[in-house]
Formats: C-alpha cells, structure tokens, sequence
C-alpha cells in the first residue's frame, strides 16, 4: 500500500510539474515562457496544498489563500476562478491567479503578468500609495470570454495578456485531464488517500527536523528603505517548543504610505522558505511542511497590511527582508548562513508598446560548509535570466553587458557569492521603474566572514536611488550591479 | 553480406558479428589505443567480409564525467564573457542556498570577449579581430560562442577562422556548427562540451578509420546520441553528437531484447564499468529528447532520453571529506581495472565488492583470474556490502527520476539489465521499486554492441527557417514542421502535410486545450530524416534452465546474481533470462 500511496503521490507531483511545463510553453511574455515567473500546484477539497512545480518560493506558501477565497464562492467544477487581490487571496497585483475545482479538489497556477495597468508601465511602480494606483484590482471572479475580455483590455498589451492567460488555462485542462486519468486508473479514494499521506509524510519530516532544533525564544531585527528615504524596521521573536514554533512579528513597522507592505499571505511564504531551507531542505511540496509553524503579525502592520495599502514591492523586496530577520533569529539557535543579495533587483521598461520586467540574480552569502553561488536568486525567487537572444527579438532593447560583477562577494572562511552586472540600453522612449534594496548597506557576513558589497543603479554612468522612475530616451543606458553575498567565518591566514 | 557491431565502453570492448544467422560475440579489455581494442574485438569475431560495420563509443561521455577533456578557452561577444558562468541565474537546489552547480568546463581566466556585435536584425559593431586576447599556448581547444550566430554566422566564423589561423593544432569548434539555435547559454554550453572532448574524440575516430581501412573492414557508421547513424567524418567534426553513443546503442538493444518476449514496457539499466545508463521504453520506443544535461551541463541535441549516473563497476569506492562513504564518479578504468583484476590496481571498487560478496565467480568468463587477496587489501576496513548499497543507492534516484517521477508506474515495467555490471544489481533495485521482473539477455555483456547491429539508419537534418508560416515557401514532403504561434517562445512538432497552419492549430488545441486562428503561425524549423531500416535479429536461444537464489549465474561476458527469494527461468526458446520474485514475503525478508 505505502509504494501506491508513493506512486500516486509521485504522480500528483509529476501533474503539478506537467501544468507547470505547460503554462511556460504555451505563454507569449518573456516573463513567464523564458524566466519561468508562475508556479502550479494541486490542492485537496478541504483545501490543503498537496502538490507544486516548484518554481518560486514566494508563490509556495501565499497560494492557500487563493484557494480558500475561491472556495468560499463554493466553485462548480466547470468554472475557472480569477484573482489578483492582495487581501481576497493574493500577493501583489501582477500575480494573478487562476483556480479550478477538480475531481479531486483544486487547481491553482499563478504567473506574474508583465503588466495589470498601472499608470506606470509594468505594474511594479517604484513610488505608489493605493492599492489601486498598482494595477486593475480582481476580486475573487468567475471568467469566462467577456470577463476575460474586458479585463485585459483594461492592461497594456491585451494580446499579450489574453495569450498568457489562456496559458493558465490550458495548465488547468490538463490538470484536468490527468487527475481523471489517475482516478480512473487508480480510484478516487486511493488518489485522496495518497493526497492525506503526501500531506502528512511532509509534516512528519518538518515536524522530526523542528523537534531536533534547540527549544528556546530567539529575536531578530533589520530594516527595509523606503522610496523616501525612511528605514522601516522589521522584528521577529522565534519561539522553538518541541516540534513546533512560531514566528511573531510584533513591533515590526506599522504599514507605511508607500508599496513595500505585505499581505499576511507573503509574510507566511518567506517564514515557510527560511524553515524549509533549515528543517529538510528536500521535503516534498505539501502545505503538511507548514503545519508545525506558526506566523503571526500585528493587524495593520508592514507584513500584515490592510486594504487598501499598496504593496507591490512587498512581495518581492520585503519578503527578501523577512527572510533576513528570520534567518537571524534562527541563527541564534542553529547555523545559518550569511546574508545573501537580500533583494530581487526589480526592473521594468515599458511603453504603451510594450512591458518588460525582469529580476537580476546576485551573491547568495555563504554557507557553515560552503562557499556562497554567484550570479543566483538568493531568496524568494528563483527566475530564470532572459536569454539575451530572446529579449532583443521581442523588445526594443538592447543588452549591452551581462557579466559577474567581480570582487563584490564578501570574503571569509568561506567567501560569499558575488552579484551580477547587467547594462540594458532603450532603443525607443520609455519609463523605466527600478526596485531594489541593499544599496547603501550591504548583506552581512556571518560568524565573522566580511560583509557582500552594496548594490547600484545608473542610468548613463550616473547613480540613481535604490527605487526610481524615470522617463528614458532611445540611447539611454541602464546599469544595475547587484549586492555580493556576505562571508561565513573568519578570513583564514593567506587570504 | 555479414554485419558488425563494435562497442568501444570505458573498461572493455564489445563485439558481437552476425554472419548466415550465426551469432558470434566478444569481450576484450578496452586498451589505452581504443582503435586497437576495436581491431582486436572483430578479430575475436572473425570478423572478414563485413557489409555493415557500425560503432559506439562511451569515451566523449567519459571524459565529460570525469572531467578529462581539452585545456578549453571560451570566446564570447564583449561584454558577455562570463556566460558559462552565470548560466540562467537560477539556483543548484531552491532550499539548499549553498548547493553549486557543477563547475564549468572552462575557468573564469579562460573566458575572453571579442569586440563585435549581431543584433536580431542586423550587425550592430562590426567585428574587431585584433581585440580578440592572446589565448595562450597552453590551450588545446577553443569555443566561440557569439550572440545572434543563429541568425547571422559571419562573425563567428571570422573568429574561428582567424582563431585556427593564430593557433594551427588548436580545435576551434564555433556555435552555429554545433547547435544552430536561439538562447545564448545553451548554445554556449553545447559548444564548450564539443570543443572540451573535441580532441581527445577525434583523434580516437581518426586513429579508428586508420586502423580499421588497414584491416580491411569498412568505414564504421559512429551512433549518435538520437539513436541514429552518422557517418565516422561527421562524428570526428562534432562529437558531442556522439556523447551519449554508446548508451543509445543499449537502450536500442534493450529494447529488441524485452520486444522478442513480448515486453513493451521496460526501463533499460545499462551498467557499465565507468558510468550506468537508464531509459524508459514505453510501447517498445526509447523515449526522446532535444536537451539533456550531462554531468550537470546542458547539452541541446537530439537525444535518446536517459539518466546517467556515474558510477559503474570500475568506480572507486572512497571516504569524502565528511567522512561518508562514496562510490564514484572516479573509475579504475580498464587500466589498472579494479584491484582484483591483478593488474596494479589498489584503490577498492564495485567489482572488488561484488567479488568479495561472493557474487563473481573466482575466474571470468574470459578467462580472467580475480585476485581476492589483492580485494581485500583494497577495502581495507571499508564493508563491500556498504560499497555496493551506496552504488544502489546511486542509481535509485536514476532509475526513479525515469519513472516514478514522470508519472510512470515502476512496477508496471520489466527491468532490462545488461553491461558487465548491470546483472548483478539488478533484483536488488527491483526490489526497491516494486519491480517483479528482470530481464537479463544471454548477451547483457555485450548488449549495446547487439543494438548497434540492429540500429536503423538514420540522418536527421535540421534547417533553421524562424519565418511566418505563409512566408516559408516550399517545404519538403516527408518530415516535420517545428511551429508556434508568434510570440511563443516552444514549438510543437507537426507532421509536413498540405494544410500546415490548421494541422497546427489542430495540435495547439490538443496539447494546450485551445487554438488562436488569429494569431499568426511561425515557422521555426523542419526536420527530416532519411530512414533507412536495420537488419532483422533473430539470436539463438539459450539452453533451458532454472534457479533459485541465492545464485551465481555466469553469461557471456557478464555475471547475474540472483538473490534469495528470486528465481531465473530461461524457457529454451528465448535468449533472454526471466528472473521473478519467488514471493513478497521472502522478498521482504531478505531486506
């Protein structure tokens, strides 16, 4: 029985990573067919996830909320559901979100769509104060053709939009089709027995690995810049008892006036990821992995903000923070690594032409055991680059230069990794917004090891601020060297 | 007209001659000279009047795994330089934020950028050769790899050119001759790999027709990694069409084997000495691929679709740094061999494990003695049992990923084990995958050697349009239209036929449950191939014969072990031997 459950586990997962393969084969944005910015994944009816392609970190924890404001329109199994509200089940607004009843339970993909019409191209403004100042706001909605139809001609780009969305679709026929295949093959009642155990087999393992941690109470702090200038500071108390612990973010910041605040959906995703790298790494995806912990942040906070509180860098620069704070909390308990890039490095250019977003990659800190990657993802995200082949067949751009950016990883007993230098030049006017963080301090090193270098943002060899807009003419030359990894331990002699 | 299959592995050579429905078949240790070793395998044949010589190679893949290729420099467009380096940014494990990727196979102080650029449309900066750097004299290959030389070649090929100029002897291997395709790091990626094993590959091939035109046989056909044939000149050019040769040959002969007892669902579990090979066959078809990655690196060709894991018979068995024991992926190759092999070997290995488990008999069946003194030097205080659940372990995660991770029921499948080594780990992984049935061809030693004897003839070629549909012009009547609506960045394949456009869209809405008939339709490539069947097999069947584990069974040219609790039958009128699980509960106790 154990080897079926596995088997049919197995092939709950392989579905989640087909719908995945799908979405990103059949999709028209760069962002989602060459960067690979969605995640899919498969829920039971009591909506539990128990399967996801494993592609964004920050899509992993955030997507119950989706599937329980879907369901409590009570779905019918013919209809596909359609969100992007930050407070009915969403992250920030380019994330949209597609949910599906299936025999089984449900269907969920999320792609990050490179615009949702903000009055800024791209829907990542650096600088904005309302929800609704970020992008076309969608309630938990039924769609079909005309809704579909009058919401992406409220985007940049219709066509584009509409081809991505219809993406998400054909990942949900084909969820379809293989969860009836399965339980035909199968039974029903053995695919929902096999969905239990992926369930509870995730459990076991976090809540074995959590009850190997010492118990104690652990605190963390560290801050997020505003577009201002202001510093907002994020705090967290780490409680380990036995196989449990909770993750409490009293005395954070209260929601600020700009876009760096957080649902409570994201808050969770980042304290998920930094237990998942601690505790067992190689758990299969299942909400089960997340059962044993506990998040709570103060109502009305920065990473547990309400409506109607803008939060597009939320989800993408203060969810890197939580994971800072977080890691330094755990630090105090077990090793930890030392801080990596700590942002996504969010640019977008755009006209009423075309969107283009993108992240860039940097030093991940290094290890007890290791040294940090250069040039990767370090947190919440885990994107690909765009081929540069790619991006100049589908965009007025031009990559002038994409390189390792040599000498900004902090050194150590273990040296951290190092960032990334990108240089992109417009070839027709256009806005550009950049959202980036750690530019003025750089990612710390660990137990010693040498702090990573700042990152920095020019546009034609001049420096620009860490979150900016701009109008750029056909020339224009944008650079963004991301942060170093910080160092683990102590430089050792001869270094 | 008799046909000849010659397969070259890392420890030994493999031959097998089909004359007049005769089956004849040999092993030779693999010499440092391969050619030497292919003469000497015809030989041991008596091979004479060959009609058909066809030959596969595991030395590319080799020297991939254990990093044994060329000093390789990479040539890149300024600014660009570091592209093997930064890869696609995402990272080695999403939880595991230290994991590397492997390292690649050219180092940073190698990497060097040329002044020039190729934009989508048009040149952007014409191509500056003098600021190409001095390479240094140390270099024994070189890859170029510029943006855009999908599209437009002009620049790379001036860099080759003048590349081969400064630097006579030095392999120049330039993307566009590689892998003609869009996306700059998996061109990059491919091309690095072909120029890393460029040399040592070509002079191995261009050694071989020396030697072989001398004995009188024909010029080999060399297999590529899609299972096709390629002409031994085609293979010398680029052999990282060839990388993964020899294993296709396998998966091609396990295939043959499970069909003729009716079988048309297997996993093939190719092990050899240095490295093992697996591959699903659903309804009697190796399945395919158009990228893989080999050793961590990503490699776009057309391929037969297997896992690799490298670790074999030969593969040494050592303590890491941590303290843990691992097996792999260093080999003991065929020289010095493993320790028991006598042959100055001193570092233990899986066959000096299986050797001291009792699971080799005292004296091959070539003839060669095993020393099991010199064995147990080697292992030292390391338990062969440990060694050989590590190896197991190993190759677990392959065999899962083919299957259990693609949806596909293990149990529901016949394991196909062959190469030296694969029959004697066979129950054991059966066991662990529910797997109630393994077969094992009278010929498992030399099994890739029976696929390249019976492989199809094929050429694929590839010609590159990315074009709207209606603008394509004439396109040939048999092959296949690789298509996507403008603005994908994926083609589905669709076969040529008059209406292309709604057979596309035909497609798209099978696959992706919609069509967009407003969209335009691109045009990206047409493959097609020329198919030339292979010979029909009819292998003489094996005396009848059954066993109950635990078991030594001797093969030609590889040894089974079977368990307790598992039984091998061979009925009298296959060649292949059937060996089940006697009962679950046995099964489970041995455990």
């Amino acid at each position: 029985m154990r080897v079926e459950l596995q088997v049919i586990g197995a092939a709950l997962r392989s579905i989640a990573d087909e719908m995945g393969a799908v979405l990103v084969r059949s999709a028209f944005s760069a962002n989602i067919k060459e960067r690979r910015d969605c995640s899919t994944a498969l829920f039971d009816l009591r909506g539990r996830m128990i399967a996801q392609a494993e592609h964004i970190p920050v899509h992993l924890g955030a997507m119950p909320d989706a599937v329980a404001a879907v369901r409590a329109h009570d779905p019918r199994p013919d209809e596909a559901w359609i969100l992007n509200d930050p407070f009915a089940g969403g992250t920030h607004l380019p994330d949209i979100t597609l949910v599906t009843r299936t025999g089984v339970g449900f269907a969920v993909t999320r792609a990050h769509h490179a615009d949702v019409g903000a009055a800024e191209p791209g829907s990542l403004p650096a600088e904005s104060h309302r929800l609704d100042e970020e992008g076309v706001v969608i309630p938990p909605t039924r769609l079909d053709e005309e809704v579909l139809d009058a919401l992406v001609a409220r985007m940049r780009n219709p066509d584009e939009r509409r081809g991505d969305l219809r993406a998400q679709l054909a990942a949900h026929s084909l969820a379809a089709t293989r969860l009836d295949e399965l339980c035909a093959r199968r039974g029903q009642s053995r695919v929902e027995s096999a969905m239990d155990e992926l369930y509870a087999y995730s459990e076991r393992r976090v809540r074995a690995a959590i009850s190997r941690f010492p118990d104690g109470r652990f605190e963390g702090a560290d801050t997020v810049e505003a577009a201002d200038g202001s510093e907002l500071e994020l705090r967290v108390v780490l409680t380990i008892a036995g196989d449990e612990l909770e993750l409490d973010f009293a005395g954070t910041a209260p929601q600020h006036d700009g876009n760096l605040n957080c649902p409570l959906a994201v808050t969770r995703s980042a304290c998920y990821f930094v237990v998942r790298c601690l505790a067992d790494p190689d758990t299969p995806a299942s909400g089960g992995a997340f059962a044993p912990v506990r998040v709570l942040a103060p109502e009305g906070s920065l990473l547990n903000a309400r409506s109607p509180a803008a939060v597009a860098a939320g989800n993408v620069e203060t969810s890197s923070r939580i994971v800072d704070v977080v890691f330094a909390a755990f630090g105090q308990a077990v090793p930890v690594p030392a801080q990596g890039q700590g942002t996504m490095n969010n640019l977008t250019l755009g006209n009423d032409r075309f969107t283009y977003y993108e992240t860039v990659g940097g030093g991940q800190g290094a290890c007890p055991d290791a040294d940090g990657p250069s040039a990767v993802h370090v947190a919440m995200s885990n994107t690909l680059s765009t081929p540069t082949e790619a991006l100049e067949l589908a965009y007025p751009l031009r990559v002038e230069r994409h390189e390792l950016r040599l000498g900004s990883a902090g050194a150590g007993a273990h040296r951290g990794g190092d960032g990334v230098v990108r240089e992109l030049r417009v070839l027709e006017p256009c806005r550009l917004s950049l959202v980036g963080e750690r530019r003025t301090r750089g990612p710390q090193g660990a137990s010693g090891g040498e702090p990573g270098r700042p990152g920095r943002n020019l546009l034609n060899g001049e420096e620009l601020p860490a979150k900016v807009t701009r109008s750029l003419g056909p020339g224009d030359v944008v650079r963004v060297e991301t942060p170093g990894g910080g160092g683990y331990g102590r430089v050792r002699n001869g270094h | 007209m008799a046909i000849l299959g010659v397969d070259v592995g890392g420890t030994f050579t493999d031959a097998v001659l089909l004359a007049e429905g005769e089956l004849r078949t040999a092993k030779v240790p693999t010499a440092t000279r391969q050619e030497e070793s292919v003469l000497a395998a015809a030989a041991a044949v008596g091979a004479g009047e060959v009609g058909r010589f066809t030959h596969g190679t595991t030395v590319a893949t080799n020297a991939l795994l254990e990093r044994k290729g060329a000093r390789t420099a990479f040539v890149a467009t300024d600014g660009f330089e570091h592209l093997l380096h930064l890869r696609r940014q995402d990272r080695a494990h999403l939880y595991r934020l230290c994991a590397a990727h492997a390292e690649p196979l050219v180092p940073l102080e190698r990497c060097h950028g040329v002044r020039e650029r190729i934009g989508p449309a048009r040149v952007i900066a014409s191509l500056e050769l003098d600021s190409l750097p001095d390479l240094g004299d140390d270099v024994e290959s070189v890859a170029v790899c510029l943006l855009f030389a999908f599209r437009d070649a002009s620049h790379e090929r001036a860099v080759a050119l003048e590349l081969r100029r400064r630097l006579p002897g030095v392999r120049v291997v330039a993307s566009h001759e590689v892998s003609p395709e869009l996306r700059e790091y998996e061109r990059a990626s491919t091309t690095a790999i072909d120029a890393y094993l460029g040399p040592a590959v070509s002079r191995y091939l261009e050694a071989l027709a020396v030697a072989t035109g001398g004995a009188g046989l024909p010029e080999p056909l060399v297999m590529r990694s899609s299972g096709g044939l390629a002409t031994l000149a085609e293979a010398a050019a680029h052999p990282a069409v060839a990388l993964v040769s020899g294993p296709a040959a396998g998966v091609v002969g396990a295939a043959r084997v499970a069909r003729a007892v009716g079988v048309e669902n297997a996993i093939s579990l190719d092990m050899g000495g240095t490295s093992t090979d697996v591959c699903l066959i659903s309804g009697g078809e190796a399945g395919r691929s158009s990228e893989r990655e080999v050793g961590g690196l990503p490699l776009r060709l057309p391929m037969v679709d297997l896992q690799t894991v490298g670790a074999g018979g030969g593969s040494i068995v050592w303590h890491d740094a941590g303290g843990a024991l691992r097996v792999g992926p260093e080999s003991a190759g065929a020289d010095p061999g493993p320790a028991c092999y006598g042959r100055g070997g001193e570092r233990p290995t899986v066959t000096d494990a299986n050797l001291l488990l009792g699971r080799l008999p005292p004296r091959l069946a070539g003839g060669l003695e095993l020393d099991v003194a010199a064995a147990e030097r080697a292992f030292g205080g390391i338990d062969p049992a440990e060694a050989v659940e590590v190896v197991n372990a190993e190759m677990l995660r392959a065999l899962r990923l083919v299957s259990v991770e693609r949806g596909h029921d293990p149990r529901e499948h016949a394991l196909v084990a062959f190469g030296g080594a694969g029959p004697l780990h066979a129950c054991a992984l059966a066991e662990e995958l529910g797997i109630e049935t393994v077969l094992v061809p009278d010929t498992a030693g030399v099994l890739s050697a029976i696929g390249l004897a019976a492989a199809d003839e094929r050429r694929d070629s590839v010609r590159s349009y990315v074009c709207a549909l209606e603008d394509a012009g004439e396109l040939p009547a048999e092959g296949e239209a690789e298509l996507r609506y403008r603005g994908q960045s994926f083609e589905l394949s669709v076969p040529l036929q008059p209406d292309l456009a709604e057979a596309f869209h035909r497609a798209h809405a099978a696959r992706y449950g919609y069509a967009d008939r407003d969209r335009a339709i691109e045009l990206v490539a047409v493959r097609t191939a020329e198919l030339r069947p292979g010979p029909a097999l009819q292998l003489p069947a094996g005396r009848p014969l059954e066993e109950t584990g635990p078991k030594r069974i001797e093969l030609e040219g590889a040894t089974c072990w079977l368990p307790p609790g598992w039984v091998g039958v061979r009925d009298g009128t296959s060649s292949t031997l059937r060996l089940t699980r006697q009962s679950r509960d046995r099964a489970e106790s041995v455990k």
